[in-house]
């Protein structure tokens, strides 16, 4: 490498100058896209070698297969991944499979005992499932090892919302990140529940971004025909846990409201109490008054494609949903904007419940140490900063990253309110479900009779006994009640 | 005799198109999808006029796909590739095993021959996942997992037992007279089920081909489970146009075209035989 192009790579990971100023130079010096992007994997090298805490080159000549899901953040870290094979002298092969059979490939090469693969992307919920069935390691002690963990890599530095929510002690309705908690997965990257708009549309119908339930009915309201056939909220309703964890859960937590509570050590649905019943008699008329029309068919992909195309004024739904539509051939692209809603017109701030993508070690790898090394490089804050500056590596679990200003100052530009959003929300951003292993099977129910209740073959009250009694009766027959 | 009358011929002109229309309709509608961007398939209203664009089918066959995360790299031509390998081999293999065990089972009543046939036809009773987890245990003991090999062997679950039982219906249905005049003419057995039995099978053993090659063709679980990602076909492979980013409407419809043209030729080139065979004929009643 020649030294103008290292000194000025340098520069940049040494924040002397600006992202701005970096691209000029780097222009001038005719360094391509695809060049820039190895040069700052080799900066990230430098500096991660320059820490001096750890040895990178302990598992020289051992070869990892890793099991990843088709996402920008598995995009971010296989464009990185000539780096690391430098930094390590490892090598590193990977399967990658879409999100719709990922989890099936998951279980199926877990559960089969398969030693394949030494590390995985993995949801948080999964590994309720996943933990207590040995399938992954308790990566505390890993973490906790300084002979096996640099110092650098900074543990602390993950937000803490995060950390406590891919931890727990196995014990159904247990309080995730508890003292004696497992450590199943380290947090790579995650979504927070808020809302996305199209700001044309909304200024159109003249309302402003709602702050809290009623505000949100009432900007409904005005969006229905203020922009033709565009309905006004677009949220999830297929019959499945996905439809739960979202939006709804995140409104649903804002009024203090529980999914299950843990009485003595005995699990209870509390789906049925006043409050649930009012939360969701609004949530059933939002989605009949201003949803879409096939809403029971709703998930990830139509609500996110609607907000793209236009057809939706607004999402309550992931965030980075809302990032990914405001780029790329959207035909709205460039009018999407950003605000956190504390549904609760009484709470203090948002509570947005969070999907967090992680990684995973499995307990049949034959090389543990070195799987721990790829997971520590991947989640370091160098791996964090080169995939939040240059790819779409958000939302980072660093709260390092949420301070660098290059990454502040991209989003603060293509994305209004983006940060905001975050801020405003992040304090109180973990995971609102009980932890419990038929987490899948109550979620799955409770969409079911969502569904039922929008389409108006039961009414709120009765609907939400009847699903009650019913989880109830299922933890009961498997043995949490 | 009967002659159709004016209208009946109209009535059934009519019938056929709407038939035609509710079966092609959605294959017009894909084919069309492919020439349009995700943009243009995606406007309100939809329009049935658009400017035609090739890029989905270029961003297939150089293995480019830009979306709104960027540039993703496509395997759909190495998965189409491994669709080939797999389906092929696997119908070739069973043809190979299966019409000689079809044969025997219509030909020669011999100690639990029903049983056995049962037995393989009971393969296809079995829910593949059942099969599949303790599969992938001993395919990785061995050392077949996540080959070409292991991969076809297994796919032999979905083929032979449909050739095995349709063909062994088109030996039984021959009647056993030509065989013996060819026999008496001094022929051997052997000869004689290469020259006699096969060709007047062959309508039978076209179809039982046809058929498994579409099975095997669109089989998605026995791959995703047992195969790393360079080995997986098409069916799993066309996933990858749901992204976490959006869902690439345009590519979608252009890797169903490309992904039925294979199934498509091989039908048409088949029917040639189905037709042939059922117009000849064997034996006169």
């Amino acid at each position: 490498m020649f030294d103008k192009e290292k000194d000025l790579i340098d520069a940049l990971a040494r924040r002397q100058i600006g992202r701005r100023e970096f691209m000029r130079r780097a222009g001038q010096l005719g360094i391509g896209a695809a060049a820039l992007s190895g040069l700052m994997g080799q900066a990230m090298n430098r500096a991660l070698a320059q820490n001096g805490d750890y040895d990178w080159k302990q598992h020289q000549g051992t070869t990892l297969k890793l099991l990843l899901n088709k996402h920008p953040y598995a995009d971010a870290m296989i464009a990185n991944l000539d780096s690391f094979k430098e930094l390590t002298g490892m090598d590193v092969t990977y399967d990658v499979f879409p999100e719709d059979v990922y989890f099936d490939k998951v279980t199926a090469a877990l559960s089969s005992g398969s030693s394949e693969y030494d590390a995985l992307m993995t949801g948080a919920y999964m590994t309720w499932t996943y933990g207590p069935a040995g399938w992954i390691e308790d990566l505390n002690s890993y973490i906790n090892d300084p002979s096996k963990t640099a110092a650098s890599w900074d543990w602390e530095d993950f937000l803490p919302g995060l950390r406590a929510s891919t931890a727990w002690d196995g014990m159904p309705g247990s309080e995730l990140g508890s003292g004696d908690a497992k450590q199943w997965c380290l947090p790579w990257g995650f979504e927070q529940n808020n809302i996305s708009y199209n700001r044309p549309m909304f200024e159109k119908a003249g309302v402003e971004a709602p702050a809290d339930m009623p505000a949100l009915m009432a900007a409904c309201e005005k969006l229905k025909g203020a922009n033709g056939d565009v309905y006004p909220i677009g949220v999830r309703g297929s019959r499945s846990w996905a439809t739960i964890h979202p939006g709804f859960l995140s409104g649903y937590a804002n009024f203090g409201e529980k999914d299950l509570i843990n009485d003595g050590g005995m699990l209870k649905a509390a789906m049925n109490t006043d409050g649930s019943k009012a939360f969701h008699r609004d949530w059933v008329k939002m989605i009949q008054e201003f949803g879409p029309k096939n809403w029971s068919t709703y998930t990830w992909y139509q609500v996110g494609t609607d907000l793209g195309a236009g057809a939706s004024a607004m999402i309550y739904d992931a965030d980075i949903l809302g990032y990914f539509m405001n780029g790329g051939d959207n035909a709205e692209a460039g009018n999407i904007a950003y605000a956190a809603i504390a549904p609760n017109p009484e709470a203090s701030a948002p509570t947005p419940n969070v999907w967090i993508w992680s990684l995973a070690m499995s307990s049949f790898s034959n090389n543990k140490d070195a799987a721990w090394t790829f997971m520590q490089w991947a989640s370091s804050k160098e791996h964090a900063l080169f995939g939040a500056r240059t790819m779409d590596f958000v939302n980072p679990v660093r709260a390092s990253v949420w301070k660098d200003q290059q990454f502040l100052d991209r989003i603060d530009a293509k994305y209004p309110g983006y940060i905001e959003q975050f801020e405003t929300s992040a304090p109180g951003a973990k995971i609102y479900f009980t932890p419990q292993p038929l987490f899948f099977d109550v979620t799955t129910a409770w969409a079911a009779m969502l569904q039922r209740m929008v389409a108006n073959e039961i009414g709120v009250d009765e609907g939400l006994d009847q699903l009650a009694e019913s989880i109830n009766d299922q933890l009961s027959q498997a043995g949490l009640q | 005799m009967h002659h159709t009358t004016t209208g009946e011929k109209i009535l059934r002109g009519v019938l056929i198109t709407l038939a035609l229309v509710f079966f092609l309709f959605p294959i017009f509608w894909i084919l069309l999808m492919s020439f349009q961007t995700n943009a243009q398939i995606l406007r309100i209203p939809p329009s049935l006029f658009f400017e035609p664009t090739l890029i989905n089918y270029t961003s297939l066959i150089t293995g480019e796909l830009q979306t709104a995360a960027g540039s993703l790299k496509l395997e759909f031509m190495h998965n189409l590739w491994n669709s080939v390998i797999l389906s092929t081999g696997s119908v070739l293999i069973s043809l190979l095993l299966g019409v000689p065990a079809a044969y025997a089972f219509a030909r020669y009543k011999f100690r639990f021959s029903e049983d056995i046939a049962f037995t393989l036809l009971s393969f296809k009773f079995a829910p593949p996942l059942l099969v599949l987890l303790p599969l992938t245990l001993y395919f990785q003991a061995i050392g077949l997992a996540n080959t070409y090999i292991g991969l076809i062997w297994v796919y032999q679950l979905i083929t032979l037992p449909l050739i095995l039982w349709i063909v062994r219906g088109y030996f039984e249905d021959i009647s056993p007279d030509i065989e013996h005049a060819y026999r008496i003419a001094g022929h051997s057995w052997a000869k004689t089920f290469m020259k006699i039995s096969i060709p007047l099978a062959r309508p039978g053993i076209a179809a039982a081909g046809l058929l498994s090659f579409i099975f095997a063709w669109n089989n998605f679980v026995f791959a995703l489970v047992l195969a790393s990602a360079d080995k997986q076909p098409v069916t799993v492979g066309a996933l990858a146009f749901v992204t976490a980013s959006g869902i690439q409407y345009g590519q979608i419809a252009a890797a169903v075209v490309i992904s039925i043209t294979p199934t498509l030729a091989l039908a048409l080139f088949a029917q040639r035989y189905l037709v042939e065979g059922l117009s000849l004929g064997a034996v006169k009643g």
